[in-house]
């Protein structure tokens, strides 16, 4: 319980301490949201100050960051520019879209990594084995957005799948399996591109812990008792190789909203990635915040969550932080 | 394999509740029409070809509309959604360039040019079918013209400080008083978009108005003179309108307008997306098309047909720093200033600038040299005398030796420019790094100066940060960027031209002219704005084009077509060069035969 709570406050510190930067440095980067309207010729210096002062952009930082906090704590999480609505219910909108994406992704390359990875390292140094390896190394150094463009023309060319968005025009009319198969369908371009960046890493830590796993004298002995393999893999192996798993389990967690931005672009699926990016672009200053503190809240959650993790699958970890 | 099957499925299951959550926030409109009176409505006829009723046409948006709020918007995908959706008084039609009846079936002008009668069309309904008369137009302008509004078009309203002021004569007719004669009011009329009173007048006395007309709002508290109404929003996703039945133009049958019965915007973040969507059929006009994606879709057009408008409004120009930086400028930017402020030197960089070169390499020829900041797409205002000076590397080296520039030569061969103290002449020229054209332009401005021996860099910065330096911090040495006139009108420069104008980039915001020459433009465009002749008008305006031609304050490198591409299968399709270019007459497109809808 005490290791929860120092956990829990350490997390909260951490996430002060990020929206504080981020409103530093978003406020130093040069130009304002209402720069862009200084080339419209039909817009009069005077309104622009004027805009300026309605949205109290010339107030001092700290009292901006203090009227933001306010904001925060009404839920609002401050106030979009360009939408002329308060920031959290743009972001819940897209964060859904976005999660829909990551979580279908990540879920499916952990399920392809763990018993790829079980069984690459069974046959450590084999052909299966070096096969995989190269076949993995060369997926990690083609570029996230090589790989997206290429399944775009893959799309275009062949006309099997949408080339983006997430669901057709006329989606309304469609009965309600129609709807599932049709966003599905969108689903699956962005999802592979995702699955393919993300796998080729999980793959390798899969596959270095088991290997790492396997030379240990408790296994030796075990398959001396004449244990099946298969057991012995999954029911000893893996468990006793979780460790560093569960903490890239806690990174894939963090990632959830943060690792798809530029898919999403490229694919022009609905989520956090275009918002922000067209914010980050206009100057949209509290859309920006608002979307770093959304996806800085995953990356710590999940740590958060790797830790309790870590804490009741390794006794170990659970008697050093009693002792202490 | 037992665990990672077990962690697939609650997958699916969790992604279908998400689904149900996020992707089911579409509504209804439920809008109930006032059925009182029957009166005559005086509909517009509108010549041309004579469409088919129905289907549904896909487009996309680069970037998501921000709002439906003609008050409040300023963002390009908010005004070409709204441009569908509301109407004007008076309208300048994008194809001939000149005023049309809209709203106001007619107008008359007092002898002394200070008060405009504009009388109503009969029985006009909004899209709603409540019906609009002159307190309407009365509350909109009110709108407009009140500070607490904020709207972004005010300005345009006020002349010397003194708004104009309406009256209503009578329910259809309406009295405009402006403080000064101005020579094209009529014109003026074009883009206010008529508001409805009984939606708009709570939520302004509540102060509230900024927030209505948010995309989220239902559709039947939403409705505007245009010729499409809101039906659905999907946040991220798309905005889909459907035909307004109440719209006030038929076609030369007789047939009310629109012919589509839908218009969907799909939000679409990249401009390749874009063409790509297009490509794959998936939507059925490309508008906002760079060169390079145009030729990729010319190679194959089969179902599509790609089109050049030719030249727009838009000019891309170089400039040099001529601001009065006063003490604390370095002594380096004082030495460059000594330069830039020469004359001679900008004359000889205008000469040393190879125009056709940028639009062959930046535009693949799709685009047209500069000399004048008015484009050849805006054939009235245009002035053809001004001098189209080829590009002659002589010339520029007889200037600069003119202006006591020389040639040194250093030990490795290569002779660098100095000036008359013995400087070497080296600066550095900012460009938009968005903006993959404007950095190309720089980037071959820097080669045609190398040749004259100016050692010259070119820094890619951040619109943003670039436009900060340009107006705010003024530390930049000189600047390539571009600016599109709104309207044919020189009036849409004004801020350009003015001395005192935000937009006169190399000096902008002067108390007072700053050279004779400058005073010299403000006068013309001063006059030209109240003479009453387009005649006259247009002898002060090509007056002034000259001078700012001959004092190469902006170096005018090239102005792009306008491109754009749709279906074979639709119908009225001619792109325009001034804005929306291809939805100005969204009312009259229409899908052949009706056999190809245009979702796969």
């Amino acid at each position: 319980m005490r290791y929860l709570l120092r956990r829990l406050g350490h997390a909260l510190l951490l996430l002060a301490g990020v929206s504080v930067l981020t409103f530093l440095f978003t406020a130093l980067a040069p130009g304002t949201y209402f720069d862009e309207m200084r080339m419209n010729p039909q817009i009069a210096p005077e309104t622009i100050a004027a805009l300026r002062a309605q949205y109290g952009l010339d107030k001092p930082l700290p009292l901006r960051y203090a009227s933001w906090l306010s904001s925060l704590v009404h839920g609002e999480m401050g106030f979009s520019f360009a939408y002329n609505s308060p920031v959290a219910p743009l972001l819940l909108v897209r964060a859904g879209n976005t999660l829909l994406l990551t979580i279908t992704s990540t879920l499916l390359a952990w399920a392809i990594a763990l018993p790829l990875g079980t069984w690459s390292a069974e046959r450590m140094g084999r052909l299966p084995d070096r096969l995989l390896s190269w076949g993995t190394a060369m997926l990690l150094v083609i570029p996230d957005l090589a790989l997206a463009l290429g399944l775009l023309v893959l799309a275009v060319r062949s006309g099997w799948f949408p080339t983006g968005g997430m669901a057709s025009v006329g989606f309304e009319t469609l009965s309600p399996f129609n709807k599932l198969r049709d966003v599905a369908l969108h689903m699956i371009l962005p999802v592979t591109a995702l699955v393919l960046s993300t796998l080729p890493l999980l793959f390798r830590h899969v596959r270095a812990a088991i290997a790492d796993i396997l030379d240990a004298p408790f296994l030796l002995a075990a398959l001396g008792h004449g244990i099946p393999k298969r057991t012995l893999l999954y029911r000893y192996a893996l468990p006793a190789a979780a460790n560093p798993l569960i903490s890239l389990f806690g990174f894939s967690i963090g990632m959830l909203l943060s690792g798809s931005l530029l898919i999403e672009v490229v694919m022009s699926w609905p989520g956090l990635g275009p918002l922000l990016l067209e914010a980050i672009l206009a100057r949209d200053l509290y859309v920006v915040i608002g979307g770093i503190l959304f996806s800085t809240f995953f990356l710590v959650g999940g740590n958060l969550f790797a830790d309790l993790l870590l804490y009741w699958a390794d006794p170990r970890i659970r008697t050093e932080s009693n002792a202490q | 394999m037992k665990k990672p099957t077990a962690n697939f499925k609650p997958c699916w299951i969790f992604s279908t509740l998400l689904l149900s959550a996020f992707t089911f926030i579409g509504r209804r409109a439920i809008a109930s029409p006032p059925e009182k009176t029957t009166e005559k409505e005086e509909l517009l006829v509108l010549p041309g070809e004579v469409g088919q009723r129905g289907e549904r046409l896909v487009v996309s948006l680069r970037g998501e509309p921000k709002t439906l709020n003609p008050l409040i918007s300023v963002d390009t995908p908010s005004r070409e959604v709204i441009g569908t959706m509301q109407a004007d008084l008076v309208h300048i039609n994008r194809a001939t360039q000149l005023t049309e009846p809209a709203l106001a079936k007619s107008w008359k002008i007092s002898p002394d040019g200070l008060r405009y009668t504009l009388v109503l069309r009969r029985g006009l309904k909004f899209s709603d079918g409540y019906p609009m008369d002159a307190d309407d137009v009365l509350f909109t302008f009110r709108l407009y013209l009140d500070e607490k509004v904020h709207a972004p078009q005010r300005d345009l309203l006020i002349f010397d400080g003194k708004p104009i002021s309406l009256q209503k004569v009578d329910s259809h007719t309406i009295v405009f008083q402006l403080p000064k004669p101005y020579g094209v009011m009529e014109r003026m009329f074009d883009g206010w978009a008529i508001l409805p009173r009984h939606l708009l007048e709570k939520p302004y006395e509540e102060g509230k108005i900024a927030q209505v007309g948010a995309l989220t709002t239902p559709p039947n508290h939403w409705a505007g003179l245009g010729p499409f109404r809101l039906k659905e929003y999907v946040a991220g996703q798309r905005l889909v309108l459907e035909r307004n039945p109440y719209y006030w133009k038929t076609d030369a049958k007789g047939n009310r307008l629109p012919y589509l019965d839908e218009l969907v915007f799909l939000f679409v973040p990249s401009a390749d997306a874009q063409v790509l969507r297009f490509q794959s059929g998936e939507t059925g006009v490309i508008s906002r098309l760079g060169a390079e994606n145009f030729s990729v879709l010319s190679r194959d057009q089969k179902d599509y047909a790609m089109v050049d408008a030719g030249p727009g409004l838009e000019y891309n120009f170089l400039f040099f720093n001529l601001n009065d930086l006063g003490e604390k400028a370095p002594p380096e930017m004082i030495q460059k200033q000594k330069w830039f402020r020469d004359l001679k030197f900008r004359q000889a960089v205008s000469s040393a600038v190879d125009r056709e070169a940028i639009v062959r390499l930046v535009y693949q020829g799709r685009g047209a040299a500069l000399w004048g900041l008015v484009t050849p797409g805006n054939r009235r205002w245009a002035d053809e005398k001004l001098p189209h000076s080829p590009r002659s590397l002589e010339k520029a080296r007889e200037l600069l030796k003119e202006a006591g520039f020389s040639w040194g030569v250093p030990g490795n061969g290569d002779s660098w420019l100095q000036d008359s103290d013995g400087k070497p002449v080296e600066f550095s020229i900012i460009a938009q790094s968005s903006s993959s054209e404007r950095s190309k332009m720089a980037a071959l401005i820097q080669d045609d100066l190398k040749q004259l021996g100016m050692r010259v860099q070119v820094v890619p910065l951040e619109s943003r940060s670039l436009l900060d330096r340009v107006t705010q911090t003024k530390q930049y040495d000189a600047c390539v960027l571009g600016a599109a006139s709104y309207d044919a009108d020189p009036n849409s420069d004004i801020n350009v031209w003015l001395s005192s104008g935000g937009l006169h980039l190399w000096n902008p915001s002067q108390a007072r002219p700053a050279t004779p020459w400058e005073a010299e433009i403000d006068r013309l465009i001063n006059e030209q704005m109240y003479a009453s002749t387009f005649e006259q008008r247009k002898k002060l305006y090509d007056r002034a084009q000259e001078v700012l031609a001959e004092n190469q304050p902006m170096i005018f490198l090239v102005s792009p077509n306008i491109l754009a591409g749709a279906k074979n299968t639709i119908g009225n399709f001619h792109p325009a060069v001034l804005e929306p270019y291809v939805f100005w007459n969204v009312e009259q497109l229409y899908l052949k035969n009706g056999t190809e809808n245009a979702t796969r």
